[in-house]
Order: C-alpha cells, then structure tokens, then sequence
C-alpha cells in the first residue's frame, strides 16, 4: 500500500519534471535537455556558459521559454489548488475557483482599464493585473458579504448560489461595457482568453510568492478541510472551528485564483479538472491532494501552454482551449479509467 | 456535577428567528447528571436532533448551556468537542476516504496544529473504536464502496475515538441490521457504565430507547413534555400525549403478535 502511493508520488514527481523540460526545450527553435540543465547551472552558479552553447538558445531558454513556462506552472498550480480547497470547503465536486465570481470581476476590472484607457505610469505593466485583481476580490468579498448577511451560518449553497447570481450580474456589466466600446472588445476577449505571451521573471517572481505561501497555509489545514467535505455538521461536531476555518480558506482561495487570473486572463478548466484527477489516483486525504494538485496542475497547464504555442505556430491559441480540449478526454480517462479498477 | 446543565434554552438555526414563532426549542430547562444516560424522544419535527446540536453549542441559542460546570459560550469548538461528542445523522458523503483515515480524523482535537502527525496512542484508540463497532476489518475500504450500515458505524467508531466523557448520539442504530443493533446497544451499555461517561440519544425505536436509558427527556414542538426517571414518565403517560398515539398499547401488542 504505501510502495504504491511513493511510486505514484515518484511517477507525479517525473512527470512534472518531464513536463517543464519539454515546456522549455520544444518551439521553433529545440533545446535539447542536456542544454537546459546547462544553461541553468551556469546561470544560477554564476558560471561561464559552456562552450558548446549557442548565444541565442541561451536568450531564447533564459528570457523567453523558462519565465513563460514557470508562469504557467505556476498558475496552473494556484488555479488547481484553489480548487480542490473550494470543492471540499463547499462540499460540492463541481466548486470551483470561479464559483465566487472572481473570474468575472477580474474581467470587469481588466475592461475598465482597457475601455476607459487608465494609465498610471507608477504601476506600468501591472496596471491590468492590480485592477483586475482588485476587481476579483472585490467581488468575492461582495459575494460573501451578501451570502454572510442573508444566511449568518454562511451555508455553501447560498455562497454558490450568491456567487453565480453576483458573476452574471458582472458579466452583464461587462458585456454591456464592451457592446458600448466595441473598438476595444478584441483586446478585452483576448485578455479573458487567458495567454500565458511575453510572461517575464517579474510575473513569475510573484506568483511564485503566492503560490508558495497558498500552498503552506492550505496545507496547514488540510484536517479541517478534510472534515469539511463531510460537512458542516460534522466538522464542527469534531471540534473544527468552521466559521474562521472557512472565512480564512476562502479568502485564501480568492487571493490564489486573483493572483493566477490577473496575470493570465481566465483559464478554465485546470481548477475543476487536476483536483479530481489527484484524489482519483492519490485518495481524497487533503495532506496529498493539495500539494499533488498544485504539482500536477502546473504540470498540466505548463503542457497546454506548449501545446498552444507550438500546435498551429507561429500562431497561438488560446490556452484556455487547449487545456479544454485536451483535458476533458483526458479527465474522462483518469476518472472513468481508475473507477472501473475499484 | 451535572454533565449538561440548560436553564431557559431557546434555539433555532437562525438566530433572528429566536424568540420568535419560528424558533425550534423554546425555552427548555433540564440537567443531566454525570455517568447518567437519557433518552430524547418525541415526534418527528419536535426537536430532538436540535436539541444535540443546540447542547454543543453548534446553534445559535439564548439562554445557558454548561458542559461539565462550564459555559458552552466561553468554550472553543475544540474544548466543547473534547466534552461533548456528537454524532450527527448520516450524511452524503461528497468525497471518499479509507474507513481507517476517516475514524483517525476523530483524534482531530487531540492534535496540535495542521503539520503533526497522528501519535500510535491515537492509531491505537482508532483501532480500538473501530474493533468496537465492528468496521477494523474494512479500514482500508473507502467509504464510497460501504453500505448505509456499515456507514453508520464508521462515524459512530469515528465520535467514539474523539475520547470525550459525553456523548450525543442522534439515531445512532439507523441503517442498522437488528444483529449489530444488538451489538451495538450492548457496547453502548458498557461504555456508559464507565466513570464519568454520560450518554445522551436521541431514538426512533422507543424500546431500544428503554433500554438505553435512565432517564427520559420528552419533546413536544419544542418544549419538554415530560422528564424523569423512565419508569415515573412511562406511568404518567406523557409518551402517549407526546405522540399522540397509544404508544405502549402497542408496543404490548407488537410484542404479543
């Protein structure tokens, strides 16, 4: 029993490894393995590159692919950790991060910088990340304020239910904004879309903060998430103290999913998808699942994100439908597959 | 000392609905004695199953709860889980756990933060409880693959290994084949037999119920009917007014048949 959980830990481990280097090796230009652990070494020892190196792989490794594919593993770990702390918190396999209507208000704040053209020249470049975060959490916070006054125990129904009835109302906003400016609407659908292009150490720098943090306080609760997805009752009943568990959890999960969606745009799927697929292999025991999640959801979206930059180059598409595309097959097969051996 | 002490107990699930037609307890006043066991009978909708959320402090309420000479109010969800086990009514289970992992997670109070580790005394109290109600030999059966009884018994090895002196079991026998309710009623006797263990149960089946209790707490839309000895509630016949049926009558004839 427990041989099989470390080769299954093994294999994960592997495989993520796997998935990076072909997430930096693979393009218009290839980078063999050997290549990337040595322009990696001497990068990060401070060393002379190696003689056999091309100048312009180093570049194209060290500026372009690593920040790009680290900023994809890194979302996809936030967004898939977010996830699974969602589905058990409300008690329900199809919560998501976006269930809070974070996705939609983050949209909402990118519009408004787009549509109303804001500069603020001190942030630069993260003025569309600040507001759209801004923007994602602020709805959040509107959805569990609402939830909180109607229904003092905070239920998980009446936050979903509030939660979809508060995104729609903002994809409404949202809708109406960019019917009234349609000049910007393109730049508005390709943000929501969701791209992980010209991604840079900076960005990947703070996500990596985020998702470092998220995954130790997560973890940190992983028994009183464990007892929350019997419910409510129960939890408490064993001496979990739900209300500040949850208030702090779904914070938490709103600040990773804020984080990874306003730097990337709204990418679906991985947040539903990687949780189930880890407790399917690994059992549902949140000690595995939450730092499993994080380390195959990156795998998976650093995957995609070559996939969508490689599959029809030199175009790219959206990377939203690739992990779509490839990930509900693939889900089916990881849900269905491993079900039948029961 | 008195296991649970209410005096005036109001509670609802809302807490702007107390003191208001649509609170569910309204107004009770009772104690339990240490090492005693009681049964809570009454109709469907009385507020039975209220009642054993409201003692452990999981509802909003007015009035005083203490547990063992304390408030439940001044408590933390752990010291009240430490007195006070609850078993609720079965629920859907949304994720699946090994029988094992789910009866461990009982020892939650007794660990200290999210990154110890269960200690071998608590294995060996979850392998105890789950010995007792009969689930050690599906540990590492997931919980998605049991049946509604087998169910029952791994929450209820699970409320045993939280190791609290009081225990509040809501139709612990549901689901139950006669057999292991047998079994089960018997462990339950034993247990309470133990110093300082109090058991409290809310139950369906009134002859179990007699037979698991001293004392009776009988609910009628929310107030207390009749309490006692069982003996003096069974003579006074507040079960029949409380159902509003001729509860003894026909037990006899059940048993007659």
């Amino acid at each position: 029993m427990r041989g099989k959980q470390s080769l299954k830990l093994t294999t994960a481990f592997v495989f993520s490894v796997i998935a990076m280097i072909l997430a930096v090796g693979v393009g218009s230009v290839s980078i063999s393995p050997r290549e990337i652990v040595a322009i990696i070494f001497s990068k990060l020892s401070g060393n002379e590159m190696p003689d056999f190196i091309n100048a312009g792989k180093v570049s194209i490794l060290w500026e372009i692919r690593f920040p790009r594919a680290c900023c994809a593993f890194i979302t996809g770990a936030l967004l898939s950790l977010s996830g699974a702390v969602m589905q058990s918190l409300l008690q329900n396999p199809l919560a998501s991060s976006y269930t809070l209507g974070i996705s939609s208000g983050a949209s909402l704040g990118a519009a408004f910088v787009i549509v109303y053209e804001v500069s603020i020249p001190a942030l630069n470049y993260f003025l569309l990340p600040v507001s759209g975060f801004i923007f994602g959490l602020a709805t959040v916070f509107l959805v569990l304020a609402f939830s909180a006054g109607l229904d003092g125990n905070l239920r998980s129904h009446t936050i979903i239910l509030f939660g979809m009835i508060l995104s729609l109302f903002v994809n409404a906003v949202l809708t109406l904004l960019s019917a009234a400016h349609s000049r910007h609407m393109q730049r508005l659908i390709l943000w929501q879309m969701g791209s992980f292009a010209g991604r840079r150490w900076e960005h990947a720098g703070i996500l990596l903060i985020v998702c470092v943090i998220g995954v130790i306080i997560a973890c940190a609760f992983h028994r009183e998430l464990d007892l929350m997805s019997f419910g409510e009752n129960t939890a408490e009943a064993v001496g979990v103290d739900t209300k500040k568990s949850r208030r702090i959890l779904l914070v938490l999960s709103s600040v990773l999913t804020g984080a990874a969606v306003c730097f990337t745009g709204v990418i679906g799927f991985i947040d539903l998808a990687a949780p189930h697929a880890v407790r399917r292999i690994f059992g549902s025991s949140h000690r595995l699942v939450l730092p499993m999640s994080a380390l195959l959801g990156g795998s998976f979206m650093a995957l995609a994100d070559l996939i969508s930059r490689t599959i029809l180059s030199p175009q790219e598409i959206p990377v939203g439908a690739v992990t779509a595309l490839l990930g509900a097959p693939f889900f089916l097969w990881v849900y269905f597959g491993t079900g039948r051996k029961r | 000392m008195k296991a649970v002490e209410c005096s005036q107990l109001h509670a609802a699930y809302d807490k702007r609905v107390l003191n208001t037609d649509a609170e569910i307890l309204r107004g009770l006043d009772f104690s339990v004695e240490e090492g005693s066991r009681v049964a809570v009978l009454g109709e469907n909708g009385s507020g039975k199953s209220t009642l054993l959320k409201a003692i452990s402090g999981m509802l909003p309420f007015e009035g005083r709860i203490s547990l063992m000479g304390r408030a439940v109010k001044e408590q933390t969800r752990r010291e009240v889980a430490a007195t006070a086990a609850l078993m609720c009514q079965l629920s859907q289970v949304y994720f699946s756990y090994t029988v094992e992992e789910t009866v461990l997670m009982g020892r939650y109070i007794h660990l200290n933060g999210g990154f110890t580790a269960y200690s071998s005394k608590d294995r060996e109290i979850a392998e105890e409880c789950m010995d007792r109600t009969g689930v050690k030999g599906l540990a590492k059966r997931q919980l998605s693959s049991l049946s509604g009884g087998e169910l029952q018994r791994v929450f209820l090895a699970r409320t045993f290994a939280q190791d609290a002196p009081i225990l509040l079991l809501d139709e612990p026998t549901n689901h139950l084949d006669l057999k292991v309710v047998a079994g089960m009623s018997e462990y339950l006797l034993e247990w309470s037999a133990q110093e300082h263990h109090t058991l409290i149960g809310v139950y369906h089946d009134i002859p179990l119920a007699l037979k698991l209790s001293e004392f009776l707490i009988v609910l009628k839309n929310g107030r207390i009917s009749a309490q006692g000895p069982k003996d003096e509630v069974l003579e006074s016949g507040a079960l029949e007014k409380a159902y509003d049926f001729g509860v003894r009558e026909y037990l006899k004839e059940m048993v007659l048949k």
